[in-house]
């Protein structure tokens, strides 16, 4: 064969196998490691699950994402905890973690006592001490986590972060490492303390962990699992922990000895090696183009959970041109959300309501007809906010819209730019990767105009959803409050309700009216509420060893092999 | 223009050389271009692989017509909730569990002739414009080399002394990175932030920073060819007879040697075209490239990825212009070559 038909041929080959290469990968998956033996066995064994993109952080004090949160609760066990059972009402509930007991509260709601249970270790061996607590908290302050405003409430929070030193002293907290007594003193009584003490950001670690980010060499913690292994955006392992107490029933160990988490982007691979058995487990959803094959032939292994989420447009309000009123009105009028809904597969309900259902103060209605923007399932009118915006003199402004390339987060922003530049704008999108994502749009110093966010609760009260439309929890950098929204009547309003100690069904209805008056004021433009998937390979024991749970989503402490 | 043969037959012989080739040939007082114009004329190979070429250039070029008079939509136009009338029946573009439509040919009067991607956007258009935009790279990231290029090789092989030392260090720096992954470093930073030279600002996501980055990683490989011919053709007699009737280094430089190298350029050039075009897409596909909603192949093909497995496609489509591109271009350069000097041994070393 001469050199041009050589050539061509190689020239051929290379182009076409191109694709096929991409589509395999050339990742050494070592597969789904070993099984469980002969029969059905309940413990033991390695899976390999995956995810679409790195963890924001491997690190307790700074993980603000699925990504991270999922692994990271069953490592870092806090004081209070929520009950790993299956029952999705009980696991909702705040129950005793590594304290002995629910915390005394005092008649104030401003002082909260708890006792730290004896002989706890971490992975490491090490004892746990009452004053781990104190540091744990400190870290979180100290790194300007995306949880901080969370724990800002604490006496002397703020003059700790003022000081700027690590191991500096948090004046609210004493602890006393002899007789394991904690006693916690807040500003103000605050309703949802205890769902803040169950958050994993303040998960023990050592009292003598750095103030860094600590994502490539995580700390020892106390949990079921420990992380032994930290190759960002390639792969993570996490371990059974050895020296993870026996808490009862309502806080089991593991089932499986090791689970790797790969981090691979193309979730149509994903879904095929979950269906191959090369991956035990996937985080995301299977794409749209696989999901009917899924459905039909996978159905003994594949789930869909209605979540407590809600998907939304932040813009910001401090740059133009959504620092006016009519221009965030004109686009929660005009953006086309069956459109959106349709990017996630189905997955999506298209919504008006910024909080979600499940959530206290909840209304159906304003998901439908109440919305004031019109019925969120049907097309919206455009002329209408074209007008809008050319009165408001800004048609033909630019406008960046970001958004992450996890799937589908990329085509919605893409979508969203596009709606834009139907209403009068110059919109293009901006796509980074998204395990910097929530960092970078969280930066004051990006200023992002507008872009994709979601917020899945972190726990199951409307506190939870109002920190990111809170004025008080807005900071320089891990900023959650996107838009800096800082409404005055919304930010009173959230400091009053939150002070309630018990979610009676009027403080219900107070928390729908303030939710109500956000979607009415276009602070923010959100578009639906999602529901996630547990789709699992032949080797898991799906039927017993697939919880959901209603605050940490798919538990991996459940899962076993057949 | 004075010309003298060269002693080393094994680089390109000039318009010398061709004298001599005229004699073989029994063409005398033919010219050396037209004498490759008419060894290029009896290759009809190559000629073929031209006009393909050309074809797929003009396809590309009428990509505006076909997106407005037989598509009706522009290649970012999402159609998520648009329906079409297939058959007499509305469909959806995109369904509601998010799966779009496929290859409608001439179904729908040509409107989403090859389906549509899952944001609802017209594949037919976006590969013709996407092929406009892996064209414009191409080319232009292959016309700034040849310049940069020319300008470097022939200042470091005219003078020699420390500015041949300083540019061949640069350029031996760029040489021992691989192409690729310059290209994807530089890419991804000058992605955020945009590139900034003097009082010119060029935002991130302009096509221009593509044309930047393959424009400059691509240097080295001219550059240095380029400079080593110019050593050579300073020795010759003819320079000699420019410097003593007074000429300076630049008329030297531009009025005699750089005559001397044009069909050395002009086949680097047709071949850079080509390498240049199959890193645009190299780099797109790996997210360095050509930003989003901007369509070229390499983004096409890391779209198409995705789903390779129930719309194959949306990879093979794009791939396969990218082949036929980059084949013709080699093939037609290869052409050229034989064409203006049978035995140059001219080609892109990586």
């Amino acid at each position: 064969m001469g050199m041009l038909g050589r050539r061509a041929l190689v020239l051929l080959l290379a182009a076409l196998s191109m694709s096929v290469i991409a589509a395999c990968g050339g990742d050494d998956d070592d597969g789904g490691g070993d099984g469980g033996g002969g029969g059905a066995a309940k413990s033991g064994g390695s899976i390999t699950i995956s995810q679409t993109s790195q963890p924001d952080f491997l690190d307790p004090a700074l993980t603000y994402t699925v990504n991270g949160i999922e692994p990271l609760w069953l490592v870092y066990t806090p004081l209070l905890t929520y009950s790993r059972t299956g029952d999705a009402v009980k696991d909702a509930l705040v129950i005793p973690g590594l304290a002995e007991a629910m915390p005394t509260i005092s008649e104030d709601g401003k002082t909260y006592e708890l006792t730290l249970r004896k002989g706890l270790e971490y992975s490491d061996g090490s004892p746990v001490k009452a004053s781990d607590f104190e540091h744990t908290v400190a870290r979180v302050l100290n790194l300007e986590s995306g949880g901080s405003a969370f724990y800002l409430g604490i006496t002397g929070a703020q003059d700790y972060i003022d000081a700027g030193k690590c191991d500096g002293d948090i004046k609210g907290i004493d602890a006393d490492d002899k007789t394991g007594k904690i006693t916690i003193n807040l500003d103000a009584p605050n309703g949802s303390f205890s769902n803040v003490l169950a958050m994993w950001f303040v998960g023990l670690v050592p009292g003598d962990t750095p103030c860094k980010n600590l994502t490539e060499d995580p700390p020892p913690g106390v949990g079921p699992y420990k992380v032994t292994e930290s190759v960002p955006n390639r792969q993570f392992v996490m371990e059974k922990n050895a020296n993870w107490p026996d808490l009862g029933a309502d806080l089991p160990g593991g089932n499986v000895d090791k689970i790797t988490t790969k981090i691979v982007k193309n979730a149509q691979r994903q879904a095929q090696d979950v269906i191959s058995g090369e991956l035990d487990y996937m985080q995301d959803p299977p794409p749209a183009d696989i999901k009917p094959e899924v459905k039909a032939q996978y159905s003994d292994r594949y789930r869909e959970i209605t979540t407590s989420s809600t998907y939304y447009m932040f813009m910001n309000n401090r740059v133009a041109p959504f620092d006016k009123k009519e221009v965030r009105e004109a686009v929660n009028i005009g953006l086309d959300k069956p459109a959106l809904a349709r990017l996630f597969a189905g997955e999506v309900a298209p919504g008006c309501s910024f909080l979600p259902p499940g959530q206290p103060g909840y209304d159906e209605a304003l998901d439908t007809d109440d919305c004031p923007w019109g019925n969120p399932n049907d097309p919206p009118d455009i002329e209408r906010a074209r007008q809008m915006i050319e009165d408001a003199g800004v048609a033909g402004a630019d406008v960046t819209v970001y958004g992450n390339n996890d799937d589908p987060s990329d085509k919605v922003t893409e979508a969203y730019a596009d709606q834009l530049t139907k209403l009068g704008f110059k919109a293009k999108p901006r796509i980074l990767d998204g395990g910097v994502y929530f960092q970078t749009i969280g930066s004051a110093k990006e200023a992002p105009q507008t872009g994709f966010a979601n917020w899945f609760q972190d726990f199951p009260h409307p506190k939870n959803f109002f920190f990111l439309v809170d004025g008080k929890s807005i900071q320089p950098t891990n900023n959650q409050n996107f838009g800096n929204v800082d409404d005055p009547e919304i930010t009173k309003g959230i400091a009053e309700l939150n002070t309630e100690p018990e979610m009676t069904d009027e403080i219900a209805a107070r928390w729908g009216e303030l939710n109500k008056k956000l979607v009415e004021r276009a602070w923010i433009a959100p578009y639906g509420h999602r529901k996630l998937a547990t789709f699992m390979s032949e080797r898991m024991d799906f039927d017993n060893c697939s919880r959901f749970h209603p605050v940490y989503f798919n538990d991996y402490s459940s899962f076993c092999l057949k | 223009m004075a010309t003298e043969p060269l002693a080393d037959t094994t680089a390109l012989q000039g318009p010398a050389g061709w004298e001599e080739e005229a004699e073989r040939e029994h063409v005398h007082g033919l010219g050396p271009w037209r004498l490759g114009l008419r060894r290029l004329r009896r290759n009809r190979v190559a000629l073929a692989f031209g006009v393909l070429f050309i074809l797929l250039v003009l396809s590309c070029l009428a990509a505006p017509l076909w997106a407005k008079h037989v598509a009706h939509t522009t290649p970012e136009e999402n159609h998520l909730s648009d329906t079409i009338v297939i058959d007499g029946k509305k469909t959806n573009v995109v369904a509601l569990d998010g799966v779009p439509i496929g290859p409608q040919y001439l179904k729908a009067d040509g409107e989403f002739f090859l389906g549509a991607d899952p944001n609802g956007r017209d594949i037919m258009v976006r590969l013709l414009y996407g092929g406009r935009n892996s064209l414009m790279i191409g080319v232009a990231a292959a016309l700034m080399t040849t310049i940069l290029s020319v300008i470097l090789g022939v200042i470091a092989g005219y003078f020699r002394s420390w500015s041949d030392t300083v540019i061949r260090s640069l350029l031996d720096i760029m040489w021992s990175f691989p192409v690729v992954i310059l290209g994807v470093a530089l890419g991804v930073a000058l992605a955020r932030g945009g590139l900034q030279i003097g009082p010119i600002n060029i935002p991130g996501d302009s096509l221009a920073v593509p044309i930047f980055i393959i424009g400059l990683v691509y240097i080295p490989y001219m550059a240095r060819p380029v400079r080593g011919q110019v050593l050579s053709l300073r020795e010759k007699e003819f320079v000699e007879a420019a410097r003593a009737q007074g000429a300076g280094p630049l008329r030297i430089m531009f009025g005699e040697i750089v005559p001397n190298l044009a069909s050395t350029v002009l086949v680097f050039f047709t071949l850079l075209i080509a390498n240049a075009i199959l890193l645009e897409a190299a780099l797109s596909f790996l997210g360095a490239g050509v930003r989003p909603p901007n369509p070229s192949w390499g983004t096409m093909i890391d779209d198409g990825v995705e789903r390779i497995a129930t719309a194959p496609h949306l990879t093979v489509v794009p791939g396969l212009m990218l082949v036929l591109t980059v084949l013709s271009l080699n093939v037609f350069g290869d052409g050229v070559r034989d064409a203006l000097d049978p035995r140059a041994k001219v080609r892109l070393e990586h």
